[in-house]
């Protein structure tokens, strides 16, 4: 953080800090050319805010001890506290006395907006009920009714991701049914589209099979950096050379 | 006052002076000063809780120093510290040098870092300051913490380095890992064969790949209950791990069955290491697989 001396058009120097109350800071800046000052004062809240990001203004002086903000923060005992909410507190006076907690700075809210400074911000996220659902969506695609046997066959909470993965892959072959074959193709095709040969298959069944599913994400990697999409015996052979590094 | 604030700033160079990134950029480096030391670092998670995240962090632990390796944990769950007890180290304490904390050992040596070492018998954590209630200030504390965890405790040279996550879905507990672990091995996931966590835990699972935790494979707990006194055992939920595990390619690496022996060791503070027990075989297993799927190259040089 910084603040800039406009008519100087300089960054002001960090001075020093003080503690002009319990749980407040004065953080002071001075200017390099017309030596004016500006000292930024945080309120209880902001203090432990900053404190707790485990540095100190203007740097260390003595080193950090062991656990330094955890052991100093922690309240052992488990009795009724005493500074509990004193921030809340706080704020609760400056609105009894009469002030905005989004006083100075904050743009007010146009009228007919709503007043919420963050709904916006989640509308354009798409987090609003009102968004569209993708979960929802209905299906585009005819699902033969072996194939349908298939998916139903499957644990219900896998069946929504195994089905929108088959028809990721039909929709990228242009197929408009899911029969069995377009399944067990989209099986054995990953999202990028890598095809295993038969051979290939065939090897990666003398790895032990809870390495397998690593070892064909490894083999799928060194097959696009080679530019190539299909699993052959030769790329097998190349990537068996590759592994011998390590040994 | 012609110019704009973008105008000025770009023909001005921007110093540290409050050195609040010096200090920053401090931090990071005490952790991987801390951590060079240490040659796996996993973390053991969860979308679920009541899985037995804690027990199987414990059991890897103690079947991994059973074959030798040096072994830590640390307990990321900061609010329900329960590590210590299940090690029988609960009631110990950290012991401060200037060169950082001395953490307590368990059964083969085990070094343990908990928020239960710092904690008076049966109180909560509970923080000091204004903001002690506010869950923004929370989830910075709490990392901050782990960051102390992780930098302050003296390690040392370990093989293994073991973090039990907090339960439920702990969005910001796996970030904070992988953020100050960049060469983290990977996650261990746990669940129980019923629906309702293999549910949540796809969740997670997606969660983790999506911020580049490697996920390892999956570990079905409580898969069954074996019968203390007729030795048969009979299946508890109805679910479909090795489902899920096809679904999401990812290796299935051992199921655990519910012990009741398990439950009448660890749970008191005695933990049970008889090496001949056949559920503490079933933990020997999946580290051996952990260890084959770490050390996957060499075994793809071998047989592929």
């Amino acid at each position: 953080m910084k603040f800039v001396c406009l008519n100087c058009e300089t960054y002001m120097n960090f001075e020093k800090v003080e503690k002009p109350a319990e749980g407040t800071l004065g953080v002071f800046f001075a200017c390099p050319s017309c030596d004016a000052k500006v000292s930024m004062v945080t309120n209880p809240g902001e203090t432990q805010m900053v404190s707790t990001l485990g540095v100190q203004l203007g740097g260390r002086t003595v080193d950090a001890i062991p656990l330094e903000m955890t052991r100093g923060t922690l309240k052992e005992e488990v009795s009724a506290p005493t500074d509990s909410g004193s921030m809340a507190a706080y704020l609760n006076d400056k609105i009894q006395a009469g002030e905005s907690s989004a006083s100075a700075g904050a743009t007010p809210a146009k009228e007919g907006e709503g007043g919420c400074p963050f709904s916006a911000m989640v509308a354009q996220m798409g987090l609003t009920t009102g968004g569209t659902s993708t979960g929802t969506q209905q299906s585009d695609l005819q699902w033969t009714p072996d194939a349908q046997e298939r998916l139903g066959k499957l644990p219900s909470f896998v069946q929504p991701m195994v089905k929108g993965s088959v028809e990721t892959y039909a929709r990228k072959n242009s197929y408009t049914t899911v029969t069995l074959q377009v399944m067990d193709d989209s099986k054995n095709n990953t999202s990028d589209g890598m095809n295993w040969s038969p051979e290939a298959e065939e090897r990666l069944k003398n790895i032990p099979d809870f390495i397998q599913p690593m070892a064909r994400k490894e083999i799928e990697r060194i097959a696009q950096e080679r530019g190539v999409t299909t699993i052959s015996a030769e790329l097998m052979d190349e990537a068996k050379d590759k592994f011998m590094k390590f040994m | 006052m012609g110019k704009d604030l973008k105008e000025i700033l770009g023909n001005l160079k921007y110093t540290d002076d409050a050195k609040v990134i010096q200090q920053l950029t401090a931090h990071t480096k005490h952790v991987h000063d801390r951590m060079a030391g240490i040659k796996h670092k996993l973390v053991i998670m969860s979308g679920k809780g009541g899985v037995g995240k804690s027990m199987t962090t414990v059991n890897l632990a103690l079947a991994l120093a059973r074959q030798g390796k040096k072994v830590g944990i640390i307990d990321v769950d900061l609010n329900g510290p329960c590590i210590p007890q299940m090690m029988g180290i609960h009631g110990k304490g950290l012991e401060i040098t200037p060169e950082g904390a001395r953490p307590p050992e368990g059964p083969y040596g085990i070094k343990v870092a908990s928020m239960d070492f710092l904690l008076s018998e049966a109180a909560p954590v509970r923080w000091k300051g204004p903001m002690d209630l506010s869950p923004v200030w929370l989830g910075l504390m709490e990392m901050n913490v782990i960051r102390e965890f992780l930098a302050d405790i003296m390690w040392g040279e370990l093989d293994f380095l073991l973090a039990d996550l907090p339960p439920g879905a702990a969005a910001d507990k796996p970030p904070v890992i992988a953020g100050f672990l960049p060469d983290l091995a990977g996650a261990v996931v746990v669940t129980t064969p019923s629906e309702v966590a293999s549910n949540v835990v796809q969740k997670s699972i997606g969660y983790a790949t999506e911020l580049g935790i490697h996920v390892l494979g999956i570990i079905e707990n409580m898969s069954h209950y074996r019968c203390p006194s007729c030795g048969e055992e009979n299946e508890l939920f109805e679910g479909n791990t090795e489902g899920m595990c096809e679904a999401l390619n990812l290796p299935l690496l051992g199921r655990i069955p519910f012990d009741r022996d398990f439950a009448k060791t660890f749970d008191k503070g005695i933990p049970l290491l008889d090496d001949q027990h056949p559920t503490i075989q079933r933990y020997q297993d999946i580290v051996g697989r952990i260890q084959s799927l770490l050390d996957y190259k060499k075994i793809l040089a071998e047989k592929l």
